[in-house]
């Protein structure tokens, strides 16, 4: 059997579960507003049944998805706060010098590829960029959600402004999911057909080698790779709750 | 052969003497039912106690579209004989109802178009007052309904008197007094003239847009009063229009109402944008907009870009924001999809 090492606790595993199911749903009650005049935006508004469901459906998920955001937010701040989370998802110098590598490494500029630990500049730059676009798509989302309420303080043209916002942050998140999301975890050789760990948690050892050596390194006590790493963290044990999963 | 040899003899026919023969026919039948129904005193008691004028005003009825063309008997078959045989018509409805299908012999499609109509359904159901043919066009006075154009907006008032009366005091109601222009509307261009649509329906009002583009989106038209055809796009581009156009298209009926032109703009009292009181002047839009968003606070209204779209002088923000996301999506999208490329080709390389 191969070895395995557990990368995501349950809450990680069940936090993406549930942003998965409401991003689908949000996408697919928001996107045949955006493209009111495609003929597959009447025929996915018949098959939920009318445009009142369907506005109903993405305000509901809308409102999950923020408490979401929210809840993540203020757990990785009590976390940080606590110095109970490692910072193990917060970008680095060593990011950077790691994405020239890979990159020179893909035109054959480089002999190896950069060595990551727990989290690659991609992960980092995927999760920082879902995160600053929840929050984009929360609180232009709220305004169209009560532009009243809203113009009560603030002036009229912001409502436009947040539903160009919301409109084209949504259609961009989008795209980065099917095309950046998918092929990282389904489409990409390293991983294809199907990259489980999120949804079982467990990694084997050997994608922890090639995928994350600094950090399986840091776990098994292997001072000297650990060593040649970023924020190492001794003692060698995973830290007991992450910043996030990506 | 002998389709061959009649075809030019039919010809020749028609375009010798043969319609003036026909004319002069039909002079000689309406010299003769008018030597009684030329007197003023003709008259016939109906059962219902109604009294029913058999008079005919020969000069109106040569002046009329049909006094050159058609004798009596085209529209009243079976009178030749004398007496006349009885027709039993209990009251005035039911006489001049009798008298329908006289025109769809020869304005069939008008006729047909006209069972589709609001008039029909109102009479099948049973009104008596719901108009047909004669009570639109009159009967033997029938003259071209649109000569002046005014005269359509007056035909219809004698009924919808309410409505007539706030037309006339609309921009196109002024306008069209003034002017006589064929380019402003008056009833019949936007209800139709026969196939009426109910005007209370929600398919009526959700087609609205389309009815009020059909003029305000030709520019040619437009620009001759100096107005902008960029305001059906523009309405169709915001969320109004957004969901006006969805719910045109679902199956289910709409449960709320979506703003279309004429829940800002009016109806039959539709004003000059400009004008003192106008419901989209901005110091009325306010109010115009608590119609549907109740409490709606001064700030509010601002958030419709008032068919104008975003630019550096219109709503710069909205015009930013839309540039902003324009440069920054497809350098995200580009930049992630070069990565895989780049990772794919490696792979292969490495094999």
């Amino acid at each position: 059997m191969t070895k395995t090492i557990v990368r995501f606790s349950k809450k990680q595993r069940v936090e993406h579960l549930f942003v998965m199911l409401l991003f689908t749903l949000l996408a697919l009650t928001g996107f045949p507003q955006k493209f009111y005049e495609a003929g597959w935006a009447a025929a996915i508004v018949n098959a939920i049944g009318g445009l009142e469901r369907v506005r109903f459906l993405h305000r509901i998920a809308g409102i999950l998805f923020s408490v979401a955001t929210v809840a993540h937010i203020v757990g990785i701040t009590v976390l940080a706060l606590m110095r109970r989370a490692g910072m193990t998802m917060v970008p680095t110098r060593r990011d950077f010098s790691d994405a020239i590598q890979q990159i020179s490494w893909y035109l054959g500029l480089a002999k190896e590829p950069a060595k990551f630990d727990r989290y690659d500049y991609r992960q980092k730059f995927e999760y920082w960029g879902m995160l600053i676009g929840s929050l984009v798509m929360v609180v232009t989302g709220l305004i169209l959600y009560f532009p009243l309420l809203f113009t009560r303080l603030f002036p009229g043209e912001m409502i436009p402004v947040a539903q160009v916002a919301h409109s084209n942050e949504g259609l961009m998140a989008f795209l980065v999911v099917i095309t950046w999301h998918i092929y990282n975890a389904h489409l990409s050789p390293d991983v294809f057909p199907f990259d489980t760990c999120i949804f079982t948690g467990k990694i084997t050892v050997d994608r922890m080698h090639h995928e994350h050596p600094l950090e399986l390194a840091r776990m098994t006590g292997d001072a000297a790779e650990a060593a040649s790493g970023h924020g190492a963290e001794p003692g060698g044990t995973p830290p007991p709750a992450e910043a996030g999963n990506a | 052969m002998t389709r061959r040899f009649c075809a030019p003899l039919l010809a020749a026919l028609l375009l010798s003497g043969f319609p003036l023969l026909a004319a002069d026919a039909a002079k000689d039948e309406v010299d003769t039912c008018l030597s009684c129904h030329g007197e003023k005193g003709i008259e016939k008691k109906l059962p219902s106690g109604e009294v029913k004028s058999l008079f005919v005003d020969r000069a109106a009825f040569e002046k009329s579209v049909h006094g050159a063309k058609l004798g009596c008997t085209g529209c009243h078959p079976g009178y030749q004989e004398m007496p006349h045989p009885d027709r039993p018509a209990k009251d005035l409805a039911a006489f001049t109802s009798s008298f329908r299908e006289t025109c769809k012999s020869c304005h069939f499609a008008n006729y047909t178009k006209a069972l589709d109509g609001v008039h029909f359904a109102a009479l099948s159901k049973g009104n008596t007052s719901a108009p047909f043919c004669a009570d639109c066009h009159g009967a033997h006075d029938i003259t071209k309904p649109n000569e002046p154009r005014t005269r359509i907006s007056d035909t219809c008032s004698s009924c919808h008197s309410a409505e007539a009366e706030a037309y006339s005091s609309s921009v196109h109601g002024k306008t069209l007094a003034a002017t006589n222009s064929p380019d402003v509307p008056v009833c019949t261009d936007c209800h139709k003239s026969h196939a009426i649509a109910d005007p209370k329906g929600q398919t009526w009002r959700m087609k609205s847009p389309e009815t009020c583009g059909s003029c305000h989106a030709d520019e040619a038209r437009m620009k001759k009063y100096g107005l902008s055809s960029n305001v059906y796009t523009s309405y169709l581009t915001d969320f109004h229009g957004r969901s006006a156009s969805l719910v045109a298209g679902q199956k289910k009926q709409a449960e709320k109402i979506v703003a279309v032109c004429v829940d800002c703009h009016g109806v039959h009292d539709i004003a000059r944008v400009k004008d003192a009181g106008s419901k989209v002047l901005q110091s009325n839009l306010q109010a115009t907009c608590a119609k549907c968003h109740p409490g709606a606070p001064p700030n509010f209204p601002a958030a419709w870009l008032s068919h104008y779209a975003p630019s550096p002088k219109k709503a710069p923000l909205v015009w930013a924001t839309a540039l902003f996301y324009k440069i920054l999506i497809p350098l995200m999208i580009g930049g992630l999809v070069l990565q895989v490329l780049l990772h794919l080709w490696r792979v292969v390389v490495n094999r």
